[in-house]
């Protein structure tokens, strides 16, 4: 392999030959970005490949087969819990390259794109046919529908309209053995088992998607959003469970407390009180008759609540300009804080009072800054915990408490995570909500597909040997061994 | 009946949950024993003796779709979920409900509508149908399009294996994504790769008013732009569906070509709604006539009928009409749901094998699919009930959950 090699190796030179030299990069300083993705795992991998198509794909996959190196594919990079880095080296698949829109087919409400093709770059083409894509990650404006279909990705309108996987009508995939299949097709409900709807969610451990079939939505006649501004966490986190006990399912219902809040409103002007413990982002939609009745509902929720206030938006620009700080929290995050970490975890929408009052207690305990912008509606929190990354003990806190939060989740009677995939980041902590049993019927699934060892290894299940080397994994391994609440 | 093999899979289970066999034919052909167990722990020891004996278990709930699928190579143990119809946990304020495989749909959402809820899914038979058949035969109704399928509903499951593990994926939780979906890969199974024991589904509030309008159109040209204009409009809309005369005059309307539309959601929308559906029907010359559900309910029953040959076809919406017509000139009551862009056909006295491929050639030539819902042995025997995306990665699935074939062998394919 390549470390400061001037020529490059034989399995550099197989790829170079199969997809020329320019898409192909394996100079240690050309790879140094490679290592990252949005968590805080880093691994470099042995040569990085940007394939064109299906065909080219699949001709890396054995091309890697051959020279028996692992494959770790990679959209974007804008996740969370370290689905793709190279941890034991390898051939990196990037789809940035397959980022062609190939069919917006407005009269049957589909569209057919390439796995780089950006979330938000697909909105954009299909808004002027009056259709949606309905799952809105907060990343969109740089995350890839490949890497949507990885992690079954949500975002806020997951709430009404469900995760990726509802959206997805089928997927061409190179599988681990290099063979092009394609799962799923262009109509709902396929017959046969649903290969569509295991692949999706599976982190890319099962192959590479190259071509995506995605429903479209039609816009809503009517759409209303409110800011609802509470004192407190609490009351705004009872006030969730008060608007569906009414009846009412939002399209969006998002939380953003008040660390969050002074953070977000310097940078973002969004209107948010500096003052305020918490505010709710109620977002209805549907017939003009339905979104008034339910916009008064949510309303009356949330004063029975002891909101302070709740303001609605009048035009487009305000409702715009609500969403710009949900949207851009995590950014402003990154602005204020030299290094974040981003949980993801899921409790009972019931349990989030309770929950939010010890996540706010734990980090206290452990002396680090930690806000909070989630999508309360689905009971996902998103604690965003700041610290100094050149701090060594400052790290291993972090890992500690997200450690904690995970724990308090799932006693809670919820799960690791509602978006962000287990990716390397959680692997460890499977245990704690699946028996062995139940990992070893996941591990079938991994054999059925072949790609065990070789495609992107370490994600998901948890497995003993060559995979826990870095510091964070080494951690929160540690954390992890108590396997007490399966 | 007695056996060296079927004795050892009686000691497996407590006697009282033995069956008569007379009880549970399929295709005309008895299994040797039948039991009906009453906890999950039951269901999985069976399918380790049965497993251990080389028997072939087919799985069971209310048996109203036995005929999807390939008829049977070998049928040896009847295994009733019925006995297994509890509900786990109700959580009305997150809108969650954890049920056993057994429990009917009708009881689970007489349950839920106590609380001003429903699971929003319409099977065929939506009154007989248990939850693991909703999931494992993956059926949908006429709701599908403006709403999700099981499979989007189910938020986790656990399922008995042939190696008497219970494994589950998923949770409870609305929203989650850890680990692999393996009740994603349950739903629509047939019970091939385990038997769902027990599943957690999300909720939907049920919608204050529902009405449901018959448009009778001119021609089926002009009923083909009405279904698709009500699709496009912006209407309180849980389903739209095209109807071929004969289908319509089967469901108690006239013999022409109808639109039936079925309004659900707050009152003054489904009112508003109504006046809309009246002007579309109005400027395509149609006649709206009043209807309490009746053609709904025939409509229904027709789907899950058996005896006859029902087909289901996937394509797209553009192509709904052409295919509408051309199960109907088949000789088939015939009708479409633009939204889920699925043609329902439904032959009383069956069709013979060359039609029912020219009606799949016809649907693969606009990119869609063709699957035997229900058919004779002897039909199923003649074409493929179903079209297989990679058979390959199923016969390896199958392989590594059912290894010696005892769940369903052969329902899907040759020993899978």
């Amino acid at each position: 392999m390549p470390t400061n090699a001037p020529t490059p190796s034989a399995l550099v030179r197989d790829l170079q030959a199969a997809l020329g030299e320019r898409h192909v990069l394996w100079a240690p300083e050309d790879l140094l970005v490679y290592e990252y993705d949005a968590s805080i795992d880093r691994a470099r991998p042995d040569v990085a490949v940007f394939p064109g198509d299906a065909e080219e794909t699949a001709a890396v996959v054995r091309i890697a087969n051959l020279h028996d190196v692992p494959v770790v594919p990679r959209g974007s990079g804008t996740g969370f819990a370290g689905g793709a880095i190279a941890v034991r080296g390898g051939v990196l698949i990037v789809t940035t390259r397959m980022n062609r829109i190939l069919q917006v087919d407005a009269e049957n409400r589909l569209a057919v794109v390439e796995p780089g093709v950006i979330n938000l770059a697909l909105q954009q083409a299909v808004a002027p046919h009056g259709l949606l894509y309905a799952p809105d990650p907060s990343s969109q404006r740089i995350c890839s529908l490949g890497g949507n279909i990885a992690n079954n990705s949500g975002g806020p309108h997951t709430l009404a309209h469900g995760s990726t996987v509802n959206h997805v009508l089928g997927v061409e995939v190179v599988l681990p053995d290099g063979r092009i299949t394609w799962l799923g097709g262009r109509q709902l409900d396929a017959p046969g088992v649903d290969l569509r709807g295991l692949f999706v969610g599976s982190e890319g451990t099962l192959g590479i998607a190259t071509k995506i079939c995605l429903r479209l939505m039609r816009q809503q006649e009517a759409v209303q959003t409110m800011l609802a501004i509470f004192d407190s966490v609490e009351a705004a986190s009872a006030a969730v469970s008060a608007v569906i006990r009414r009846g009412v399912v939002p399209v969006a219902l998002e939380m953003l407390d008040q660390e969050i809040i002074r953070i977000v409103e310097p940078q973002i002007h969004a209107g948010y009180p500096l003052d305020a413990g918490a505010v709710l982002l109620i977002e209805v939609e549907g017939l003009r008759e339905s979104v008034a009745i339910e916009a008064e509902a949510a309303i009356d929720a949330c004063r029975e609540q002891g909101a302070r206030e709740v303001r609605t938006a009048e035009s487009a620009p305000e409702r715009e300009r609500l969403w710009e700080g949900r949207k851009a929290g995590i950014g402003a995050v990154g602005a204020a804080s030299p290094a974040f970490y981003l949980l993801d975890g899921v409790v009972p929408r019931t349990k989030l009072p309770q929950t939010m009052q010890a996540v706010q207690e734990a980090s206290a305990r452990y002396g680090l800054r930690c806000a909070n912008i989630f999508h309360a509606g689905d009971g996902n929190l998103h604690p965003t915990v700041m610290f100094d990354p050149d701090d060594p003990d400052a790290v291993r806190r972090v890992l500690e408490l997200g450690g904690e939060i995970m724990r308090l989740c799932v006693q809670a009677g919820g799960s690791l995570t509602g978006e962000h995939g287990i990716g390397l980041e959680k692997r460890s902590y499977m245990e704690w909500i699946f028996s062995p049993e139940d990992l070893d019927a996941m591990g079938r699934v991994r054999a059925a597909f072949g790609g065990e060892e070789r495609f992107n290894p370490c994600k998901v299940l948890p497995s003993g040997h060559g995979c826990g080397t870095g510091h964070a994994t080494e951690i929160r391994h540690h954390l992890a061994t108590p396997g007490v609440y399966v | 009946m007695t056996s060296p093999s079927l004795d050892a899979l009686r000691h497996a289970v407590p006697s009282d949950i033995e069956r008569e066999p007379h009880d549970y034919a399929i295709d005309g052909v008895l299994p040797r024993v039948a039991f009906r167990p009453g906890d999950r722990r039951e269901v999985a020891d069976l399918l380790h003796a049965a497993d251990q004996h080389g028997l072939v278990v087919v799985p069971q709930g209310a048996r109203t779709s036995l005929e999807l699928g390939r008829p049977l190579g070998q049928y040896d143990v009847a295994l009733s979920l019925l006995g297994l119809d509890r509900i786990v946990e109700y959580v009305p304020e997150d809108l969650t409900i954890t049920v056993e495989a057994g429990l009917t749909l009708r009881h689970l959402q007489e349950e839920l509508a106590a609380r001003g809820q429903y699971l929003p899914v319409d099977p065929p038979p939506h009154d007989r149908v248990t939850v693991g058949g909703l999931l494992a035969t993956a059926r949908a109704g006429a709701w599908r399009g403006y709403l999700p399928a099981a499979r989007d509903l189910v938020l986790g499951a656990t399922a008995a294996l042939p190696d008497g593990t219970l494994p589950k994926s998923g949770g409870r939780v609305v929203k989650n994504v850890s680990g692999y979906d393996l009740h994603r890969l349950h739903a629509g199974a047939l019970g091939a790769l385990g038997v769902i024991v027990e599943a957690s589904f999300k909720l939907a509030p049920l919608p204050p008013a529902t009405r449901l309008l018959a448009l009778r159109a001119r021609d089926e040209r002009s009923a083909a732009r009405l279904a698709r204009d009500l699709w496009d409009s912006h209407l309180a809309a849980r389903s739209v569906a095209l109807l071929a005369p004969a289908a319509a005059s089967h469901s108690g309307l006239h013999r022409e070509p109808y639109v039936l539309l079925e309004l659900a959601g707050v009152e003054a929308a489904v009112e508003r709604s109504v006046e809309e559906a009246r002007a579309l029907a109005g400027r395509a010359g149609a006649q709206v006539e009043a209807t309490e559900g009746e053609p709904w309910r025939r409509l229904r029953a027709l789907a899950g009928e058996s005896g006859a040959t029902v087909l289901r076809m996937g394509v797209p919406a553009t192509s709904l009409p052409e295919l509408v017509g051309a199960a109907a000139r088949a000789g088939c009551l015939a009708w479409g749901y633009p939204a889920a862009g699925s043609v329902i056909a439904h032959a009383e006295a069956g069709l013979d094998p060359a039609a029912v491929r020219a009606l799949r050639e016809q649907a693969q030539r606009h990119g869609g699919f063709l699957q035997v819902e229900a058919a004779s042995t002897e039909l199923r025997r003649q074409v493929d009930p179903f079209e297989h995306g990679d058979a390959e990665a199923l016969r390896a699935l199958k392989q590594q959950f059912d290894p010696r074939g005892t769940l369903n062998r052969g329902r899907w394919m040759e020993g899978v």
